[in-house]
């Protein structure tokens, strides 16, 4: 293995944040449906999506009870504020109600909907950019992202969101939804459409870059002699 | 951290002798620490009742492929003359799709066939391939001309091939349910003719 020391403590011991952290270890609803044969849904999980697909309103509010923290989280990362996360989630659902004739319960209702959640994601960060081509530059206060809450490590969270915008879209994708959301790689090839392989090597890439990025160059010190 | 109970306590125990591997496991798992304070999560009263709101207004509208919607809403908000162009090539090619659905042999007496025979589907299948084929070529050369270029023009033929993609996407799903159904597969030829066509005048637009 390497042996390269990072400029932030990277090598030091950093103490784990309790609770959420230890969720993918334990059955969810998500890995209960993943670990079962792709081509069949959990009781429960079907039972949802027959009430969805029936248009009762209470299986839509079940299904944002059930995965909307996830998603509203999973959304503020790609889309930067709270309320463009919101946006994005309430677009999923009217996508979710629009497209329940075309869902054959291939996947779980949940990695489907955050198939569609990223995608919706992706297409208001295309729309937003094509209003910047268009418009006149905003004034940069306007810009300045939105504040987040208060962290154990505020200044590595910083650098690694800064870091995590240079990544590729699918190296990204898959790094927030395995170590930021906590889902499995099982869940995860079914939301991205990739092998359960691929998630993993992906993920491995999405590191390493991280890594080198967030790691100040070797020669710095010797350059300061 | 994928790996299992006994492959972490053996890399643990090789960590705890090895200086340098200590260090990187050290630094891997550092980084998921960090990441895990990605996750945020703060009240929204007022998102469920919006989204339920929109879903109600939603589901008493009338029903619209939302492919239609989509691509109905881009013909709407493009440039005008590419908007006329894209029209027209559709229609013409919609009429080629259809002389060409209709040019394989069918039964004497049945008229404005909705269903295709089982060669015709072959035939049919073989020639999306073909598209299929030629469209992936055309794509690797103008995609880095899309990706690297921020011009309006390039930013609408992006929006394009987005609809285009979703619609041939959602007609193969369909036609793969049923594919004997002529009046989907000529569909179906028409987006993969529209999407060959806007692939080539990306590259037109290089020159």
């Amino acid at each position: 293995m390497g042996s390269m020391r990072l400029a932030l403590p990277w090598g030091a011991r950093i103490s784990s944040q309790p609770g959420y952290r230890e969720k993918r270890v334990e059955p969810s609803e998500f890995t209960r449906a993943a670990s079962e044969p792709a081509d069949r849904l959990s009781s429960n999980d079907a039972a949802l999506a027959s009430a969805c697909r029936a248009g009762d309103p209470r299986a839509y509010e079940r299904l944002y009870h059930l995965h909307g923290s996830r998603m509203k989280s999973m959304a503020r990362n790609l889309l930067g504020t709270s309320s463009d996360a919101e946006d994005a989630v309430q677009e999923t659902f009217l996508k979710i109600q629009r497209g329940f004739a075309s869902f054959r319960g291939q996947s779980s209702l949940a990695t489907w909907s955050f198939r569609i959640l990223i995608n919706t994601c992706y297409d208001a960060r295309r729309s937003r950019m094509r209003k910047k081509e268009v418009a006149q530059e905003e004034p940069e206060e306007s810009r300045r992202p939105e504040p987040r809450a208060a962290s154990a490590h505020p200044s590595l969270r910083i650098a690694l969101e800064r870091a995590l915008a240079q990544l590729t879209r699918h190296q990204r994708d898959v790094f927030l939804l395995y170590e930021v959301e906590g889902f499995r790689h099982a869940e995860i090839a079914s939301m991205l459409e990739i092998s359960e392989t691929a998630s993993k090597n992906t993920l491995f890439q999405a590191k390493k870059n991280l890594r080198q990025m967030l790691e100040a160059p070797r020669s710095t010190a010797a350059e300061a002699r | 951290m994928d790996g299992t109970a006994e492959e972490w306590a053996a890399l643990e125990t090789h960590a705890s002798t090895c200086a340098a591997c200590g260090q990187e496991i050290r630094a891997w798992k550092n980084l998921s620490l960090v990441a895990a304070e990605l996750h945020e999560e703060w009240d929204s009263p007022t998102l469920w009742p919006r989204i339920e709101k929109a879903l109600t207004a939603q589901s008493t509208t009338p029903e619209s492929s939302w492919w239609q919607q989509a691509f109905g809403n881009w013909l709407l908000g493009s440039l005008r003359w590419q908007t006329v162009a894209a029209a027209i090539v559709l229609v013409a090619l919609t009429g080629s799709a259809i002389w060409f659905a209709s040019s394989s042999k069918k039964h004497d007496g049945l008229q404005n066939q909705a269903l295709l025979n089982d060669r015709t589907v072959n035939e049919v299948e073989r020639a999306e391939a073909a598209y299929e084929h030629a469209i992936d070529k055309l794509d690797a050369q103008a995609r880095p001309q899309l990706e690297n270029s921020s011009t309006p023009l390039m930013a609408n033929y992006r929006e394009k091939l987005l609809v285009l993609d979703s619609a041939i996407a959602d007609l193969k799903s369909q036609a793969g349910m049923n594919p004997a159904n002529g009046h989907l597969r000529r569909q179906l030829l028409a987006m993969y003719q529209e999407k060959q066509d806007t692939l080539e005048q990306i590259l037109e637009a290089k020159k």
